[in-house]
């Protein structure tokens, strides 16, 4: 059992530094099998495949003809938005507040997440989310013969017709817990964790943390001037027109801060303005 | 008392059921029962609990053994994990231990050969039969018609080549990569040393996406980019790591040879450098006579200026390494390119390149590689251990017909295109299985799967004539695995490669009937077949590599309008081999004009229900040309019409 | 009964037979899918983790924007006492009562979980106030009730069927219907005004992060265009079951009426829109830092913006001239249009919307709809004209008719 003793301090980012990532694919096997992904035969319908982190292959071929072009392996999950969250105000993302079943919820570690058996398959949510971060379970999940001893007992298997998500692999945070509140520690906020796909990336591209620890990796990085974060367009705003913005509109403003020091890479962050 | 009549037995009888169903209904009854229906209908798999803990275990899924933590529940795998990160071939460890199509017990063919039609044997039976085999034919003293593929040069690699070599025979091969090809065209393999040098010049190397050891290159390519290390890449698609790279040279496709003789023509000419390779003089006054400068420009398409500044560049740099060995998993490149390429280091002197040996590994048999044996060579006896040359050579088809007459034992823990042909299937454990000296088994073996090294030993212990030759236990194996030793001295080889330095001029010109250049690239996780098996691996591939079962290939925007074809379209692909099945086109400027970019890893026939029928094998109609040092096919690039 | 339903065959002319196996066709296939769709999921559709609605929705949104006639009509009628319109009510009720039973039916095929609709009632995402936080959660309800209140606006049409009609108690009851009718008008009317801006308009317009759907106007466009397009609607549906019975179900005074008011709605509508791109192009697009213009593409392109101001025009023109209004033709045409402006900005909606790339470096989009989704719409629509036939046969669905009838049986 968990006990809150305290607060909630904690606000989890996460930032991926493009520049180190090698496009290897490493994050997608963990975070498939962290999450007991559904098994199947032929997976290549990508529009409609269950997946929680996609490993997007960005080129500049937009901008620029050959020989001046380049290729990244973007990998992109739910980027954790908070809306306009200043303050003391909740978290709003834009998937959360649509869901007429109370199915998804942002908890005060930041963290959006999903009950699966909660949710009726409307797919209002994944309509409201920009980063198709959120997949539908349009087939019965499958696992075949052997392949389910490989399953984790700590991300229950979905049904069809429910909507599945990243969940910054927050069981894994609660596992951590877990094994700190055996050894009486019951301090909410006592252990760290680390999620698959960070945990296994080879070149340690994916930094995870406390974003509201001004002293954390992740945070220092969020705060560098290689931070973009994918589509936030009102990032690229004044501090005073941002504040203008939004007042008058709520931006993803998403927790997943991508780092990158190569101008094409950014450029391609961004929809070409008049293109 | 009064008595009840019919019209008050009726009211409270109807009383009654409207309360009970009032009743029901509040009490929520009616909508547990449908969460009931709603649960029983889906009829979701539930994990076995267990109890939670991590053992140790030491990947062999690629040479350099590392050591990661396996998290159980009970007797379960569930993950792979390491605080230093886990490369994705480690993490399938996992879907191959669990594979529902995992060869569990030994397999006989029951069947004709290639039906996949097998029967589980006994090992007992298995091994007699196989020894007996053996034996016969050492004492018919035709030993040298029995043959091995390995698939890499581990130790079980290392075993099966003692225990061939010992039992008379001299035709063992590896499966051409990196370290074959340059071993044999060099003397030795090329020894880089990444973290001394300052400036890398890769010739279609494709440096962090599998080449040469993926797991030390990960670690190179983090210290690169903290020393400021300055990489250059040439080549015809800009995949990862020409995304990675400082500069990014486009070339015409298969022009890097050409494009290291200009530079050696450049450092030779007007910095008056030399080499210390035998043989220099005569190559060099080859390549100064047939490739000057303008002419390397006009094949590889970099201009002058910027050969000249690239070499410039390179030969100021203070240690410079040049790199050869186009491609990742899968490599290829001929003698003349790899040669010429090692030149350019010898001319600069780098200190970031040697030759070396492996004690344990000689890549001279009786051909000169494994493309060339199968072409040319004839076999009775073919032991495949882990390798898949019928899908990965450029000659499978050739190799299918030998294999289909000769007696075949595949050691293989899932069956592939190769395996398909044997008569004896011997199942290894996945590394999850297997003890080594730093770790005890993981998880218990599968059915019948047996060590690959143990089951080396125990064949060469029934081979009279390898009786004494292996080590005992596989923990003396580990002992007297191969190290590593100084390799030959680098020789220019001129007489052999003459021909092929003056046959670039003419493979690279204009072709009226082939008028494209079909490239391979490896997509993410698939490389070059290996992952395919996997359905985590299915999972990740890119929508522009496999869409709704449709297979793309990329081609530059212009040179696809040129050609008539969109984003999307249909598209055939056929080399004077053959005829490649239907594609579709994915526009792409990454790669250069004129070119049609094929993903490699595809086209399976049989390796697994997951790797089967998706997308093309593009090695079926690769240029098929016998390198005369590597004895491997140039299959790299490719003249192809498209309609 | 068999001998009942042969008759129906054989009384009805060549044409409507054929008319009547059609739709019977398409109500079996859409049986045979529906078990298909329930039992084995979503994935035999075209919808995907991008495009995650289709047909289904855009179904919906055409239903209940058309339905909205009903409202409209009922408010004129009983609460402004528009007794010109009284021909109509019958019809209008029925057809606002069909529209939303099947903007049910798809929606329960929309949901991954059917068996769990419940939980929209169960575990409602209300807000802090009294609003919902939800679109659908407001959806989920007052399309609910509104059904409700249509129910009991249709019960008086079934009472007055001329058997049931004899009985005292039902004849009672249906005058008192009657009478109290105007209550069920005012409530229909302020439920409509919430879910047709909420399902219509609001539901899109609340996606922050969707730039080609935020506009925080959508919810009351919404409810303009409910309105303008769904009396033009209410006008030829009885206007079309007319022309195929032969018979004046409904005196042109009273579609002449309607599409009077549609056209005056309409001129509303189109100043909404209007203002509905201006804002598109000058503010929120720019507020994502994306060119309006840049967004229309793929296979829903700019066309649709343009057919769907043609259609409008069209039905300005038409409907709000007398000189043309009271030219039938004209009218038609000028109800027509109006009809199917509605239509395409519905289509416009999910289409062009979903077809929109999230990721600079992705494409345009593009969905075309499975067999399945094909046959569960078509096969609802042809339930709907079967039960609009049924009940122009049987019921007293237009009093005009009745009365006419009656006159002539008293002539002979
Ligand atoms: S699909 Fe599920 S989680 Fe998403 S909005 Fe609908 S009910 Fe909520
Ligand atoms: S990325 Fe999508 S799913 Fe994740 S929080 Fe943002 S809107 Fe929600
Ligand atoms: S945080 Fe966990 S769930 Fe999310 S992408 Fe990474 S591994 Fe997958």
């Amino acid at each position: 059992m968990i006990v809150k003793d305290s607060a909630m301090k904690r606000k989890w980012g996460m930032a991926i530094d493009l520049d180190k990532c090698t496009g290897c694919g490493a994050c997608s096997i963990a975070c498939n099998q962290e999450n007991n992904m559904p098994i199947f035969e032929d997976d290549s319908d990508v529009p409609k495949r269950v997946a929680f982190l996609e490993l997007m292959k960005v080129t500049n071929d937009r901008d620029a003809k050959f020989p001046d072009v380049k290729t990244a392996f973007l990998p992109k999950m739910c980027q954790q938005c908070e809306g306009n969250a200043v303050g003391k105000h909740k978290a709003d993302p834009p998937c959360v507040s649509v869901c007429p079943a109370v199915a998804t919820d942002v908890g005060d570690d930041g963290v959006v997440s999903q009950i699966w058996s909660r949710c009726i398959g409307c797919r209002y949510c994944q309509t409201a989310c920009p980063y198709e971060a959120r997949v539908f379970n349009w087939w019965k999940p499958e696992y075949e013969g052997s392949f389910k001893n490989s399953l984790s007992t700590d991300v229950s298997v979905a049904s069809r017709g429910t909507i599945v998500k990243c969940t910054f692999c927050s069981h894994i945070w609660k596992r951590e817990r877990d094994k700190a509140t055996a050894n009486g520690i019951l301090d909410i906020n006592a252990v760290l964790y680390t999620p698959a796909c960070a945990s296994a990336c080879p070149t340690g591209a994916i930094i995870f943390g406390d974003l509201n620890d001004p002293e954390s990796e992740v945070s220092k990085l969020a705060k560098s001037d290689r931070a973009v974060r994918l589509v936030n367009t009102v990032d690229d705003e004044t501090p005073e027109k941002q504040k203008a913005l939004m007042s008058k509109k709520q931006y993803a403003n998403p927790k997943v801060y991508y780092l990158t020091s190569q101008k094409w890479l950014r450029d391609m962050m961004r929809f070409k303005k008049n293109s | 008392m009064k008595k009840i009549d019919r019209k008050d037995f009726l009211k409270i009888g109807g009383g009654a059921v409207v309360g009970g169903l009032a009743g029901y209904t509040l009490s929520g009854a009616p909508f547990l029962g449908f969460q009931w229906l709603v649960e029983w209908s889906q009829d979701q798999y539930v994990p076995a609990p267990g109890i939670e803990k991590y053992v140790q275990a030491v990947s062999d899924s690629c040479t350099n053994g590392c050591k990661v933590s396996v998290r159980m529940i009970g007797n379960r795998a569930v993950k792979i994990e390491s605080k230093d990160g886990v490369c994705p071939a480690c993490l399938n460890g996992l879907q191959l231990l669990y594979h529902p199509e995992r060869i569990s017990t030994p397999m006989k063919i029951s069947g004709k050969k290639g039906s996949g039609n097998y029967q589980p044997v006994s090992w007992d039976q298995a091994l007699k039969d196989i020894s007996s085999k053996m034996n016969a034919l050492v004492n018919e003293g035709k030993a040298n018609t029995i043959a091995a593929v390995n698939k890499n040069e581990s130790l079980n690699g290392q075993l099966m080549e003692k225990f061939v070599r010992n039992a008379g025979s001299n035709n063992v091969y590896y499966e051409p990569s990196l370290n074959s090809i340059t071993s044999n065209a060099l003397g030795g393999y090329v020894k880089y040393d990444f973290a001394k040098t300052d400036f890398i010049l890769s010739f279609g190397a494709k440096l962090v996406e599998g080449w040469g050891n993926a797991v030390e290159m990960q670690k190179q390519f983090l210290n690169w980019k903290k020393n400021n290390v300055k990489i250059v890449q040439a080549d015809s698609v800009c995949t990862r790591t020409g995304g990675i790279a400082n500069e990014f040279v486009g070339i015409n496709p298969g022009t890097e040879a050409v494009l290291a003789f200009g530079m050696a023509n450049y450092l030779i000419t007007a910095k008056r450098m030399t080499s210390s390779g035998d043989d220099f003089a005569k190559w060099s006054q080859l390549i100064i006579n047939k490739y000057p400068l303008g002419k390397v420009a006009k094949l590889t398409g970099v201009a002058e200026d910027k050969i000249k500044k690239l070499a410039d560049d390179f030969a100021a740099a203070k240690n410079p390494v040049a790199v050869a060995g186009k491609g990742a998993h899968g490599v290829s490149g001929s003698s003349a390119e790899i040669i010429a390429v090692y030149c350019l280091n010898t001319l600069v002197k780098s200190g970031a390149a040697t030759l070396v040996k492996n004690s344990a590994v000689s890549y001279t048999a009786e051909f000169a590689g494994l493309d060339k044996f199968i072409k040319e060579g004839s076999f009775s006896m073919m032991f495949l251990n882990g390798s898949d040359p019928v899908y990965k050579s450029v000659y499978g088809e050739e190799l299918k017909k030998k294999l289909e007459k000769a007696f075949v034992v595949a050691i293989a823990p899932l069956m592939n295109d190769s395996a398909v042909y044997a008569d004896y299937i011997l199942p290894p454990l996945s590394f999850l299985e297997a003890e080594t000296p730093e770790s005890k088994p993981a998880v218990k073996a599968l059915k019948e799967s047996k060590d690959a090294k143990e089951i080396i030993i125990s064949l060469a212990a029934m081979v009279d004539k390898t009786k004494n030759a292996l080590p005992k236990t596989s923990a003396d194996a580990y002992k007297s695995a191969g190290r590593e030793t100084a390799g030959g001295k680098f020789s220019f080889n001129f007489e052999k490669i003459k021909a092929d330095i003056e046959a670039y001029e003419k493979k690279l010109g204009q072709n009226a009937e082939y008028p494209v250049t079909l490239v391979p690239y490896e997509a993410p996780l698939v490389g070059d077949g290996d992952g395919l098996a996997f359905p985590y691996v299915l999972k990740s591939i890119d929508p522009s590599v496999l869409n709704l079962g449709k297979f793309y290939v990329m081609m530059n925007k212009e040179t696809g309008k040129k050609h008539g074809f969109s984003e999307g379209s249909s598209i055939k692909i056929s080399s004077a081999r053959g005829k490649l099945g239907k594609a579709y086109v994915h526009l792409s400027d990454v790669v250069a004009p004129e070119t049609v970019a094929i993903p490699l890893g595809f086209g399976h026939e049989s390796y697994t229900k997951y790797g089967n029928e998706k997308g093309l094998n593009p090695k079926k109609i690769m240029t098929a040309d016998v390198d005369p040092l590597t004895g491997a096919a140039d299959w790299w690039s490719t003249r192809v019409k498209i309609s | 009964m068999i001998q009942f339903i042969k008759n129906i065959f054989q009384e009805s002319s060549k044409n409507m037979r054929i008319t009547l196996y059609v739709l019977i066709g398409l109500v079996v296939l859409f049986g045979i899918f529906a078990i298909q769709i329930l039992f084995w999921g979503l994935g035999y559709t075209d919808m995907n983790n991008n495009f995650t609605w289709g047909a289904w929705i855009i179904g919906d949104l055409g239903l209940v924007a058309l339905g909205g006639g009903a409202f409209t009509t009922g408010y004129f009628l009983y609460i402004f006492r528009v007794d010109k319109l009284r021909p109509l009510i019958s019809s209008t009720v029925l057809i606002g009562f069909m529209c939303y039973l099947f903007t049910f039916v798809f929606l329960l095929f929309d949901l991954g979980q059917p068996l769990r609709c419940w939980f929209g009632f169960a575990y409602p995402n209300w807000g802090k106030g009294v609003y919902p936080a939800s679109m659908l959660t407001e959806v989920f309800f007052c399309l609910s009730i509104y059904f409700c209140i249509l129910v009991v606006e249709l019960i008086p049409v079934v009472l007055e069927h001329k058997v049931l009609i004899k009985n005292k108690v039902v004849a009672a009851i249906a005058h008192y219907m009657h009478l109290l009718m105007w209550t069920m008008a005012a409530g229909g009317t302020f439920l409509s005004f919430f879910h047709q801006g909420s399902l219509g308009g609001g539901m899109w317009g609340v996606l922050y992060a969707r730039p080609v759907w935020f506009a925080p106007h959508f919810f009351f466009m919404a409810i303009v265009a409910a309105m303008a397009g769904g009396t033009s609607f209410m006008t030829m549906m009885p206007y079309i079951a007319g022309k195929i019975m032969k018979k004046e179900v409904v005196p042109m005074e009273s579609y002449q009426l309607l599409t009077k008011i549609s056209g005056m709605i309409f001129i509303g509508y189109f100043v909404f829109r209007v203002y509905d791109v201006y804002t598109g192009i000058a503010k929120f697009a720019p507020m994502a830092q994306r060119n309006y213009f840049d967004m229309w593409g793929g296979y829903y392109g700019v066309w649709m913006l343009v057919l769907e101001f043609a259609l409008i025009i069209s039905a300005l023109f038409f409907l709000n001239q007398k000189k043309y209004r009271e030219q039938e033709k004209f009218m038609v045409i000028g109800a027509c249009s109006g009809i199917f402006a509605i239509v395409t900005s519905k289509l416009s909606v999910l289409l062009h919307g979903f077809s929109v790339p999230n990721f600079p470096w992705k494409s345009f989009t593009a969905y075309m709809p499975t067999i399945q989704e094909w046959l569960i719409t078509l096969g609802c629509f042809a339930c709907m004209i079967l039960i609009y036939m049924v009940f122009a046969k049987w019921f007293p669905l237009f009093p005009h008719l009745e009365h006419h009838e009656a006159h002539d049986e008293s002539h002979h």
